[in-house]
């Protein structure tokens, strides 16, 4: 996971005008953040403070000291499958899903298209000009055999270039058939980042292990489609929910520095259901 | 779409409907291995049978290795119940060739244990004999002249019989037997939708089963019975006698070592993968370096992604099999294949690279580093040289050598400049050692690479699986060229 300089973090928060939640960091201090999703009966939990949240990073409590919903624009990456598989009428549908989601963005969202079949390729870069990403998604074509793995990693650097709320929505009707790097070692990389992962795969005999170990340990999720399924419902329904999850940060303490640190994170006096990443790498 | 056949065998490989069984030879029946049409007479289908074998030797004898010609056409065109039956009555005239008084013929098709008694009635027998008089350019011989085979046979068969019998004078009596399997290879190479041969998959139909499994990106598109020509080429070669021998002794015949290269090389280039191809050359020339080195490459290809996906993705139809192992398994056999042929050959640095890597794939990193840092001080091409270094880089990663992992990355990068995976393994190794800046840096390298400019050969890696076969074609040609003469016309 990175650690976000705060003074990066304070600059975000008061382009949003959050006045009230700036309290005085030590730019030198890091932080880790969290995107948490918190529901009860299946709805989101909304109005939460930092006071609501319990972290338990590595066993130890952490006090959290920033929450924050719906404040933060997000960048919304976009990684699709435009493999052989998926060309014809699962191409429309891919791009008429794409188009429907960069319209549902906010002004200040950010988007970004990555396109992989064998061959890795960017799109668009994140930008504010959803039409320009639009244009990319209208343009690209499918051919060739599903580089899955290399296709995540690039959207997950994509996520990680810019300090802002990353969401990866990953697309792919098949299972990786030409990557060169190794889905561990692409997972171990998401372990490091603070994207969170949302996968999108069409049933089929084969399990979509990779998308479901990557989508779990960003804290994102998995939606495993039909073939005819409506695949721009859930390409908004993604966006939806993430636009419900809380981003909680503290700063660590009393646990080592490096290697995985395990997080376990609650709502005080509620029953809530709660969906956050399992931990993060440190010293990344 | 690029498709990559595969092929599955019904576990029961079968020829038991062509056995005589009750009724001896004396009632003239000749059996095939699939029902008979209905209504249609078994001595009919024996006749038929007859007519096609001799139509087959005219075929043989006109077509001009590495032409799409009529005699191929011909060929291409025959249903693959025909061609079961073929596999069956080309055996017996080759028996028949070397010996033409041989009344009793036995078959065992490749991967059985035990032979098939084929037994024909005593006028098919006849015909047959004088069949195996033409092709076996023994018209002037003792018995052949004795059942006047000569007075039975059209003009064209008499030519070919001269064509042979001046073969057999300059010191190669294999006319039929290597014409042969070059028109089937040919049937396979250049009409390769004649390999799709309808049929019940599943439903064995008797004789030599054989199916096909398409595979596209890792996915199972197609499964469909394949037409016989490989085996029946297989087959012939069997029989093939190198100059002096007077038994068939294929091993020792340059002829059909350079087949078998050629024809596997081939496969290899076209994703048109058959093991028992290679288990067959493995078998009659097992120290060849050649033969070895695509051998192992097969089993390495086996144990790669995408062919040990679509395994775990195909239905198949119940007593289906395909003859692909785990992909432990596979890279086991591709490690002792590799390791055998550097045994003999020290110096096939291309080898040295895939056993490097194979080693790697079993997660023996020391071991494998050291073949492949040989490798690259070894290997002169730079697309082998690619490799090479991109497979070190991720041993040297393995090991922990960050450094040494990253000049070998580089080193990929700079060898094919427009190649996405170098880029992604230095992003990648960047990033696994918190260095989010030069992850970055790398990931944004490959972000810059035109996509307009960017092709399907940019990145080597895409075609890891095919490139020991790119000289496949100048293999067939070479193989080819001694028989483009000396044919019927």
């Amino acid at each position: 996971m990175r650690r976000l300089w705060f003074a990066t973090v304070l600059v975000l928060l008061a382009s949003r005008g959050d006045a009230q939640q700036s309290p005085a960091f030590s730019s030198k201090v890091e932080a880790v953040r969290v995107d948490v999703l918190v529901t009860e009966n299946g709805q989101a939990v909304h109005g939460l403070g930092p006071a609501d949240f319990e972290v338990l990073d590595n066993g130890v409590p952490q006090e959290v000291t920033l929450v924050s919903f719906d404040q933060i624009p997000l960048n919304v990456i976009l990684a699709l499958d435009m493999s052989d598989s998926v060309a014809g009428e699962r191409l429309e549908q891919l791009r008429g899903a794409g188009s429907g989601l960069l319209a549902a963005l906010a002004k200040d969202d950010q988007a970004a298209l990555v396109t992989f079949s064998h061959a890795v390729q960017l799109g668009a870069k994140l930008t504010t000009d959803v039409a320009s990403v639009e244009a990319a998604l209208s343009a690209a074509v499918s051919t060739g055999q599903t580089a899955l793995v290399d296709g995540t990693y690039a959207g997950i650097m994509v996520g990680e270039s810019d300090a802002g709320r990353g969401l990866l929505i990953v697309f792919s009707d098949g299972v990786d058939t030409s990557s060169w790097l190794r889905a561990d070692a692409v997972i171990d990389a998401a372990k490091r980042a603070d994207v969170v992962v949302y996968g999108v795969s069409v049933v089929s005999r084969l399990k979509p292990e990779f998308l479901r170990e990557i989508t779990s340990f960003t804290g994102g999720r998995l939606f495993e489609i039909e073939k005819r399924a409506n695949l721009s419902a859930t390409f908004l329904g993604i966006l939806d929910e993430f636009r419900h999850r809380y981003l909680v940060s503290y700063t660590p303490r009393g646990v080592a520095k490096d290697g995985w640190h395990k997080l376990d994170v609650g709502v005080k006096n509620r029953r809530a259901t709660i969906k956050a990443r399992p931990g993060y790498l440190a010293g990344s | 779409m690029r498709r990559v056949p595969l092929l599955a065998c019904l576990c029961a490989l079968s020829l038991a409907p062509v056995r005589a069984g009750g009724p001896s030879s004396s009632t003239g029946q000749l059996r095939g291995p699939s029902s008979p049409a209905a209504g249609s007479p078994i001595e009919q289908q024996g006749q038929e049978r007859l007519v096609r074998l001799e139509q087959w030797v005219k075929a043989v004898a006109r077509h001009a290795p590495g032409e799409d010609d009529d005699a191929l056409r011909e060929v291409a065109a025959w249903p693959n119940t025909a061609l079961k039956l073929l596999w069956i009555d080309a055996n017996v005239l080759t028996q028949m060739i070397r010996g033409v008084n041989a009344n009793r013929f036995t078959v065992r098709p490749e991967g059985q244990r035990a032979g098939t008694q084929i037994r024909y009635s005593s006028t098919q027998t006849r015909r047959l004999r004088v069949l195996a008089c033409a092709a076996g350019g023994a018209l002037v011989q003792g018995e052949c002249m004795a059942i006047g085979a000569g007075s039975e046979l059209a003009p064209e068969l008499r030519q070919l019989a001269v064509l042979v019998r001046t073969a057999t004078l300059r010191g190669d009596d294999n006319y039929i037997l290597r014409r042969g399997a070059l028109l089937h290879a040919d049937v396979a190479i250049l009409a390769p939708r004649s390999m799709e041969a309808p049929g019940d998959v599943g439903r064995s139909s008797g004789g030599l089963e054989r199916f096909r499994m398409e595979i596209s990106d890792g996915q199972e598109v197609n499964l469909h019975q394949s037409a016989v020509h490989w085996e029946i080429a297989r087959m012939l070669l069997d029989f093939v006698r190198p100059r002096g021998v007077d038994h068939a002794d294929p091993g020792h015949d340059e002829m059909v070592r350079k087949w078998y290269r050629a024809t596997a090389a081939w496969m290899q280039l076209r994703e048109d993968h058959d093991r028992l191809h290679l288990d067959r050359a493995r078998a009659i020339f097992p120290a060849d370096p050649d033969i070895l080195f695509l051998s192992a490459c097969q089993h390495e290809t086996y144990a790669g992604v995408p062919i040990q996906t679509a395994v775990r993705s195909a239905i198949l139809p119940t007593g289906v099999t395909l003859d692909v192992g785990s992909e432990r398994t596979e890279l086991r056999e591709a490690e002792g294949l590799f390791r055998r042929l550097l045994e003999i050959r020290s110096d096939h640095a291309e080898a040295r690279l895939r056993y490097g890597r194979v080693l790697g794939s079993l997660g023996k990193h020391a071991e494998a580093a050291g073949e492949l840092r040989r490798a690259v001080a070894d290997l002169t091409d730079r697309q082998l040289l690619y490799y090479a270094e991109l497979f070190l880089g991720s041993e040297e990663e393995a090991l922990g050598n960050r450094d040494a992992a990253r000049v070998a990355y580089e080193q990929a990068a700079e060898i094919a400049p427009m190649a996405q995976s170098p880029l992604l393994a230095l992003s990648q190794l960047a990033r696994r050692h918190a260095d989010r800046r030069g992850a970055l840096r790398a990931i944004e390298r490959l972000f810059a690479l035109s996509v307009m400019e960017r092709t399907e050969h940019d990145d080597p890696w895409w075609w890891y699986y095919v490139v020991q076969g790119r000289d496949a074609n100048d293999l067939l040609e070479a193989m080819e060229q001694p028989f483009l003469m000396e044919r019927l016309q």
